[in-house]
């Protein structure tokens, strides 16, 4: 006989303001098989708790149905409370008359009716309820992290550093990402290699840090703790383990007018190359599509110039399989292509660029050397306009979001060019001047006030060349009328978005992600930091347009959760997973098929004499991530999901 | 005539040499137009062989039968193309193995029977893609027709009243060869989904839930529809379920012994956004 125990959470006026919770107790307390009803204003609280437990130990409670928020705020907390009374904490249901009724209703009486049928059936569905014990998986200490910018590195470098191995996986032949490429950083003006590179070295010399670059992960498989990762290894056509990054080769390759990727087409490099002076691991690869040997078949400088016989055309791509416990997505972002706007003629004018490329005129390792020289001529600019918000913050071309560190590197731009070019001027046209953070604001006043930035509050609706010199047509919308500025060169302050193949790579390792592409944390709030799946952590502008201080302590926060991962032997999984029953299994293997984590097996059933009658599909306890493909696929209802057996979900369908 | 008089030598045959251990055909039945299964295991049962143009039913379903292919001797088993396509369904699905299969295949056009070339069921993909690009023009009937120029309202009120008359006596699943589950989900009660009374909702979950049981894997061979004691129009149901499943996905059921079954199979690169 089912004893259960309703307990009716006001959650201060959350709940109480909308559903009368003293008719839901008495109608509850009613329901056959409940034998006790109760209200209180925080079931979540101490005392809340303290008298959920007593309630269970009095009067020896089969199953609870606390009547609250949603399941993914409090289940874990009264499941606890659960097994502390000594019921098992699976017994335990949460009705969720808070989210789902309270909080989207306005009539008083029908959403007390709503919470009465949603604790209903719940009720119906508890009595149905199994004991379950949880699942335990080992953990394999060993953290993986896609992305060798600055998250990555951090996050690898803060797993490392406490004891557990980590590998780093980069797609580009060097370590760096995006930081590598700045000239000066907000808001201490600092140089951005100067505090970059060191890391990488650090990285690269870590003992426990194994640094795949120009690698790419090519599948996962698994689930948290136990990911069987697949790496391609991309052929370098440079043996790495002779190198010694002489840099022989580069001087020799004759094909020497391939725009450099790193400096933003504003400088050039050969196509055997490293991306940057300062690379890591300072070894060359080789572009295939730019080489002249893989174009005509003739060439082999390099191959002639190298003396340790290090160049080697016949190189494949390699894979590597790694067992890893807990994966870091640090892949980073890109700037949008500034083509969308016509009006601003990128592309079109070579002196107008994006604020990437200048960030690359202004670096001592860049093109110009540090020098700003527009691109067209050469020569020093002396009027310079900058386009903030262009294509952030723009729902009609650009995207809907702030990019976050525009209004911050604009300022910075202003101010090193200030610092460059003593006579030159500066225009900023601006929609708002976003710099909230440590010393943020002061910088933007800095700018202001002592480097003389203009600042115009208003769009650009125009940019023309006329007589050798571009016309910016805007509006200053604080005087209230259109205002055009001559200037030398203009800079547009483009947006972050997502990486091309954001969306893809999502699907490949299963994560979610948003509607630009940028990965979705688990919780906006409360979880920002893990991702959709268990195990896969965000770090850094894959998850949102971010600055360093933010990028970088997003990736500690990660290295902490994947350290408390690493904490201890074994995992303690929800034991909601698929169970078969072999008698009317019919062995049609859909499920199989269906499922999306390979986690159902064949299984033989053989007689006492060891023939074999027949095979049936069987689920691995260990794999099975309880998703329900397999129980929806089932045409004979044989597959069952312990947890939402197809009897409790009757159960509480009826009881509504 | 000729066809049936060179099949029943070949049947002879092979059961004399031990190439087969049984052959399914058919025999004649209760009325001229009628033909019942014949399971032919000796030389005078080959005898009793007819193949004309009655000879309509889908044999395929009888052998799962439990226990009859478990010697992994070999069964001949006559079969129109649609027969042909559910024994690479069954064989898709591990319902049995396709080598164990001897077909003797055949076809009719009005009153004429030719036999189809071939014993091994892979001998007819030729024959089956074919069948895929250029589907048989099936003579609408008037039913059809009327069904197609209903909007949905009246559509659904149609069925109603087809269904009102079901009987739940389930003899369209027990006709089926696609049917093989050792336990129909209506045959499950704990918890009892589909309502076993005859009345019209539980004959509509019962009929909806059979629909897409079948879809991508009904090959309109027809035997519901012949089974059906109340005359219910069901392959036009299954019929409509094909032509989702082949403009949706490209999926003609039976193709080959190895087709991934349509909805079980997933590709990673799906564009819509529920695959994560």
């Amino acid at each position: 006989m089912a004893k259960i125990g309703v307990f009716i959470c006001h959650c201060g006026e959350n709940i109480a303001a909308k559903v009368d919770c003293t008719k839901l107790a008495a109608a509850m307390g009613e329901h056959p098989g409940v034998a006790v009803s109760v209200e209180y204003k925080y079931f979540c609280s101490d005392p809340g708790q303290e008298s959920v437990k007593k309630a269970i130990r009095d009067n020896n409670l089969t199953g609870i149905v606390i009547a609250a928020c949603s399941p993914r705020m409090h289940e874990a907390t009264f499941r606890k409370a659960c097994a502390e009374a000594g019921l098992n904490p699976y017994l335990c249901e949460i009705a969720n008359i808070r989210e789902q009724c309270s909080w989207v209703h306005t009539d008083s009486d029908m959403a007390t009716e709503k919470a009465m049928d949603i604790t209903r059936s719940m009720v119906e569905k508890v009595k149905r309820n199994n004991i379950l014990q949880p699942i335990e998986v080992p953990v394999t200490r060993r953290a993986l992290v896609i992305g060798g910018g600055i998250a990555g590195l951090q996050a690898a470098l803060d797993i490392a550093n406490a004891g557990q191995e980590v590998v780093l996986v980069e797609r580009e032949p060097s370590l760096g990402g995006h930081m590598a490429q700045l000239s000066e950083t907000f808001p201490t003006l600092d140089c951005s290699q100067c505090i970059m590179t060191p890391r990488m070295v650090e990285t690269a010399q870590h003992p426990k840090i194994r640094l795949l670059t120009y690698a790419e992960v090519e599948s996962v498989d698994g689930y948290i703790g136990n990911f069987k990762v697949r790496i391609r290894m991309k052929s370098r056509y440079v043996d790495m383990s002779r190198c010694t990054g002489c840099g022989d080769c580069i001087t020799k390759c004759p094909a020497k007018k391939i725009s450099s990727e790193f400096d933003c087409g504003l400088g050039k490099r050969t196509a055997i190359y490293t991306p940057f002076a300062q690379s890591v691991p300072n070894m060359p690869v080789i572009d295939t599509a730019s080489c002249i040997y893989f174009k005509n078949g003739k060439c082999k400088m390099c191959q002639k110039s190298c003396q340790l016989n290090a160049i080697n055309f016949e190189m494949q791509d390699e894979f590597i399989d790694l067992e890893i416990g807990a994966i870091v997505v640090a892949t980073g972002f890109q700037i949008q292509n500034t083509a969308v706007y016509g009006e601003y003629g990128y592309g079109k004018f070579p002196d107008v660029i994006t604020g990437l490329q200048f960030e690359r005129l202004a670096s001592a390792s860049g093109p110009t050397a540090g020098k700003i020289l527009r691109p067209s001529d050469g020569k020093e600019p002396q009027n310079v306009v900058f386009i903030q918000c262009a294509g952030s913050r723009d729902p009609s071309k650009g995207v809907r979001y702030c990019s976050k560190i525009c209004c911050m590197y604009t300022a910075k731009h202003a101010m090193l060019y200030a610092h460059k070019v003593h006579g030159g001027k500066t225009h900023i046209f601006y929609m708002d001047i976003r710099a909230a953070g440590k010393g943020y604001d002061e910088f933007t006043r800095r700018a202001i006030e002592e480097d003389e930035a203009s600042y115009i509050r208003g769009r650009v609706s125009k940019v023309w060349q006329e007589n050798g010199k571009l016309m910016v047509r805007g509006v200053d919308t604080l005087l209230g009328k259109p205002v055009t500025v001559v200037a030398d060169m203009v800079v547009l302050a483009t947006a972050m978005v997502p990486q091309s193949d954001a969306k893809e790579f999502a699907k490949n390792i299963g994560i979610a992600y948003d509607e630009y592409g940028f990965y979705n944390e688990a919780h906006l709030k409360l979880r920002p930091v893990e991702s959709s799946t268990a195990g896969v952590f965000l770090a850094g502008a894959c998850q949102s347009p971010k600055d360093i201080p933010d990028s970088i302590s997003q990736a500690s926060a990660t290295a902490s959760k994947v350290l408390a991962l690493f904490s201890k032997e074994k995992l303690e999984r929800e034991p909601v997973i698929a169970i078969n029953n072999e008698a009317t299994c019919a062995g049609c293997w859909g499920c199989v098929l269906a499922c999306p984590y390979n986690a159902i097996e064949k299984k033989d059933i053989r007689d006492r004499s060891g023939r074999l009658i027949k095979q049936v599909a069987f689920v691995n306890p260990g794999l099975c991530q309880g998703c329900g493909t397999c129980v929806s696929f089932c045409r004979s209802n044989s597959l069952d999901l312990a947890g939402f057996t197809e009897k409790q979900i009757f159960a509480e369908v009826m009881g509504l | 005539m000729i066809t049936q008089e060179r099949y029943r030598t070949t049947v002879k045959e092979l059961l004399a040499n031990g190439s087969i251990k049984m052959a399914i055909g058919y025999r004649l039945g209760s009325t001229p137009d009628r033909r019942r299964p014949l399971f032919i295991r000796t030389s005078e049962e080959a005898d009793q062989l007819v193949l004309d143009s009655t000879c309509m039913t889908n044999l395929s379903g009888y052998l799962v039968t439990e226990g009859l292919l478990s010697d992994e001797k070999k069964v001949g088993i006559f079969l129109r193309p649609e027969g042909i396509r559910s024994i690479n369904i069954l064989a898709a699905e591990y319902q049995l193995n396709a080598d164990q299969i001897v077909i003797f295949g055949f076809d009719s056009t009005g009153r004429d029977v030719r036999p189809l070339d071939g014993r091994n069921v892979g001998e007819f993909s030729k024959l089956l893609n074919e069948i895929k690009e250029h589907p048989l023009q099936i003579v609408k009937e008037p039913l059809h027709w009327r069904i197609e120029k209903m909007n949905a309202k009246e559509r659904f009120d149609f069925w109603q009243e087809e269904f009102s008359r079901c009987i739940k006596c389930y003899a369209c699943r027990q006709a089926c060869p696609m049917c093989y589950c050792r336990r129909c989900i209506v045959d499950s009660n704990q918890p009892q989904w589909i309502n076993t009374s005859s009345h019209t909702l539980g004959n509509f979950e019962w009929n909806i839930v059979r629909a897409f049981h079948l879809s991508g894997r009904c090959v309109q061979c027809g035997n519901c529809d012949r089974a059906c004691p109340v005359n219910i129009p069901l392959r036009l149901i299954n019929q409509r379920m094909a032509n989702e499943v082949l403009d949706g996905f490209d999926h003609f059921a039976g193709l080959s012994p190895t087709q991934e079954p349509v909805l079980a199979s997933f590709k990673k690169d799906d564009t819509e956004t529920f695959i994560l």
